[in-house]
């Protein structure tokens, strides 16, 4: 399909309302999904959930290969397939959900930076615990990602997507970098943001935006899973603000969710209340 | 006496290395050589050396077994044909260039008087053979890089190497073969490949890497294939717009089978036959080896075919096939049946019939395909002798069916589902034979019982194939 086919489809695909059976596809949530995706995943349905769109969560071993962009989560919504939390919120938009339409021009430039500071920072240092650090790889990262495969194929996948992100790492110069300084590249992250939530609701006043959204997935998945030791964790619950800022998402949209209809799924998992 | 015949015999049935035209050579001579039949036909002698000149890497102990025959002969006629039989079994062996017989009497101290001695002057291959080839179409550029080490380690064995850089895709192989000492066509093939294939019909892209081991030999009339392969599959959507139902199947997944394929063919060609028969029951069990796959699929090939008036030919073929998932776990696209197409269900886009999603056929668990042929030779018979025995008028009548199976119903609502929906066309056209191993085809066909889904070619038809219903 050319190009212009392409827009015209998706213009089309955006005159039409969201529909009831729009569903998110991720990995298995509970034997093979690694931190990183989870975070983004649970990302995209908190963005999902903050705008009111129902979306089912579906599971399949091969999300990854399923999805257009070969990254998690991908929303499948009509006959139109979305991946990762950027395009899904200009997706939501051309249909006429917006969670950052109040901001002005300073405030959504600066929401831009930030959200660039979480997928630079926190995404990064996920990705290079997961598979830069030999134990975390050895034990959790590799065993987990080929769960789904059988031998051989199994280490044939877990070593290439850990060749791949090597590469990346090696790319963007992280390669170097020992844990002690990701961990501190964390903290420095995580000491951005706690300062400019301050005390408010969110990070910008009472209304929630795809920053918070995107905060709050790498956060919370940070601090509810086990990884081999805590010292990522324990960087993170250092600031409090960010910690109630988590609970109160948590709360208000996950919690009141599932309260309200019990057929809503959501595969969040662990909680922090 | 013995030194005139010989000497000037030997280089008549020995000239060329065709391997197949020899038979009249043989003819040839021995009219030419009638005269002095009498005198030589009836005369016992014996042959006392069998000797190969001229071998390099082949080991001796490797031919033994395709000259010894030569030592049965009685007579001088009967070396003669039996020294041209292992003429052509040395040659089958691709191990030589060349192979020249020279008979002659015997000498030295123990050389008996009506002893004779026959000596093969071959001329071994070269080492290593290569090729180079670029390739262009259909928005890709590839370079084919081509090796070929025959008889690599002096008994027969051949290996060789393919490599295609492309701008799109890489991929190679790499096979050894090697067969038995002294039965040639039982044999043992090892094989490393990399493959990629697009199938625009469904909107899939396949990328294989696989091993696979494969062992041929001959049962009475029949010849038998074991195969094991082990496969890495990639699948992915070929763009954007596939359909959910192939997006869902992307993804890898490990394929490890077992199959048996046994075929008779009495078919005096591959192509173009004029009678003779053709059977071949092909099956694949998957997943018992290991591997994320698991069925058992079963495919049967029958085609016979008829001499009939002025020079046509009649030929009726049949295919059928089943794909048994094990396990509960549903089928692979990869897996699955196709049908459809310029050589199998004319008159039906390629492999577009039966289950389809947005346009992107899915294929099926079962099929059936059946033809019928008249091919005549071209009207008045232009070019004939030549280039004009390679082209046949037809006219055919195909019908077939695909569709899936629900393994929970009695086999009385399989062939009752197999019988719903027959997709048949007629039809008539143009057969062109491309060497022994193709066919191209222009035909005009008319599709009948089309189902809604399926994509059809009304009118002219043009496509190549390997494999023909």
């Amino acid at each position: 399909m050319s190009l212009a086919a392409e827009a015209f489809v998706s213009q089309m695909a955006a005159a039409e309302p969201w529909p009831e059976n729009a569903t998110l596809y991720q990995p298995l949530s509970d034997e093979q999904i690694l931190l990183s995706d989870n975070a983004s995943s649970l990302a995209v349905q908190a963005y999902l959930k903050m705008c009111a769109l129902p979306v089912r969560v579906s599971c399949r071993a091969n999300a990854e290969f399923m999805s257009p962009s070969g990254k998690v989560p991908f929303i499948h919504v009509g006959n139109q397939v979305v991946s990762e939390l950027g395009p899904i919120v200009q997706f939501t938009k051309a249909k006429g959900h917006s969670l950052s339409e109040g901001l002005d021009d300073v405030q959504r430039a600066e929401m831009k930076a930030y959200m660039e500071l979480v997928n630079n920072m926190l995404l990064t240092a996920e990705l290079y615990i997961q598979w830069c650090d030999d134990s975390t790889a050895g034990e959790i990262s590799r065993p987990r990602y080929s769960s789904p495969y059988s031998w051989p194929l199994s280490h044939i996948l877990a070593y290439q997507k850990q060749w791949e992100v090597r590469r990346k790492m090696n790319a963007i110069g992280w390669a170097g970098k020992s844990l002690e300084q990701v961990y501190e590249d964390v903290n420095e992250c995580c000491q951005a943001l706690s300062q400019r939530l301050g005390t408010q609701l969110y990070f910008f006043n009472k209304q929630p935006t795809e920053l918070d959204a995107l905060v709050f997935g790498h956060i919370f998945t940070i601090l509810t899973t086990r990884l081999t030791s805590d010292a990522l964790a324990e960087r993170v619950k250092g600031f409090s603000n960010l910690l109630s800022f988590c609970k109160r998402i948590e709360q208000t949209f996950f919690e009141e969710a599932d309260q309200s209809s019990a057929s809503s799924l959501h595969s969040k998992g662990p909680s922090l209340l | 006496m013995g030194t005139v015949h010989a000497r000037s015999l030997d280089p008549l049935p020995m000239q060329g290395r065709d391997l197949g035209v020899n038979h009249d050579d043989m003819e040839g001579m021995e009219t030419e050589q009638e005269t002095k039949q009498e005198i030589l036909e009836n005369r016992n002698i014996v042959v006392q050396h069998v000797n190969i000149e001229g071998l390099g890497r082949t080991k001796e102990d490797y031919l033994g077994h395709e000259i010894s025959d030569v030592f049965n002969a009685k007579n001088l006629i009967d070396v003669m044909k039996r020294s041209h039989d292992a003429r052509m079994k040395l040659l089958r062996l691709g191990c030589f260039k060349d192979v020249e017989v020279l008979i002659d009497v015997s000498e030295g101290a123990d050389a008996l008087p009506n002893g004779l001695d026959v000596t093969f002057e071959v001329t071994e291959l070269k080492r290593m053979t290569g090729s180079y080839n670029t390739m262009v179409g259909n928005n890709e550029g590839s370079m084919v890089l081509g090796l070929k080490l025959p008889n690599a380690l002096g008994r027969g064995e051949k290996a060789t190497f393919q490599f295609s850089y492309g701008t799109k895709e890489t991929s190679y192989g790499l096979s050894f073969f090697k067969p038995q000492p002294g039965n040639f066509e039982r044999n043992l093939t090892l094989n490393l490949y990399k493959v990629t294939g697009q199938f625009p019909w469904s909107s899939l892209k396949e990328t294989d890497r696989g091993v696979s081991t494969e062992l041929n030999f001959p049962l009475w009339m029949t010849t038998h294939t074991l195969k094991w392969e082990g496969v890495w599959r990639e699948l992915g959507c070929l763009a954007r717009s596939a359909s959910f139902a192939v997006r869902e199947e992307s993804g890898h997944s490990l394929k490890s089978s077992l199959s048996h394929t046994m075929a008779i063919d009495t078919r005096n060609s591959a192509i173009l036959p004029r009678r003779g028969a053709l059977l071949r029951i092909n099956q694949e069990l998957a997943g018992y080896t290991g591997g994320d796959a698991s069925f058992l699929k079963e495919d049967v090939e029958l085609q016979l075919n008829r001499p009939f008036l002025f020079g046509s030919v009649l030929s009726a073929s049949l295919w059928g096939g089943m794909l048994m998932p094990i396990g509960g776990k549903p089928s692979s696209i990869a897996d699955r049946f196709y049908l459809g197409g310029p050589t199998s269900v004319r008159g039906f886009g390629m492999y577009s019939i039966g289950p389809q999603s947005e346009g992107d056929y899915l294929g099926g668990e079962a099929y059936w395909a059946g033809g019928l042929h008249l091919y005549t030779p071209l009207p008045f018979r232009p070019g004939r002798g030549g280039f004009g025995d390679l082209f046949r008028t037809h006219f055919f009548l195909n019908a077939g069916n695909l569709c899936n199976l629900n393994y929970g119903e009695g086999p009385r609502a399989h062939l009752q589902k197999m019988a719903e929906c027959i997709r048949w066309s007629y039809g008539a056209g143009l057969v062109l034979r491309l060497g022994n191993i193709a066919r191209l085809e222009l035909n005009y066909c008319i599709p009948m019982g089309v189902q809604n889904g399926d994509r059809i070619c009304d009118g002219v038809q043009f496509g190549a194939g390997i494999r023909f219903l």
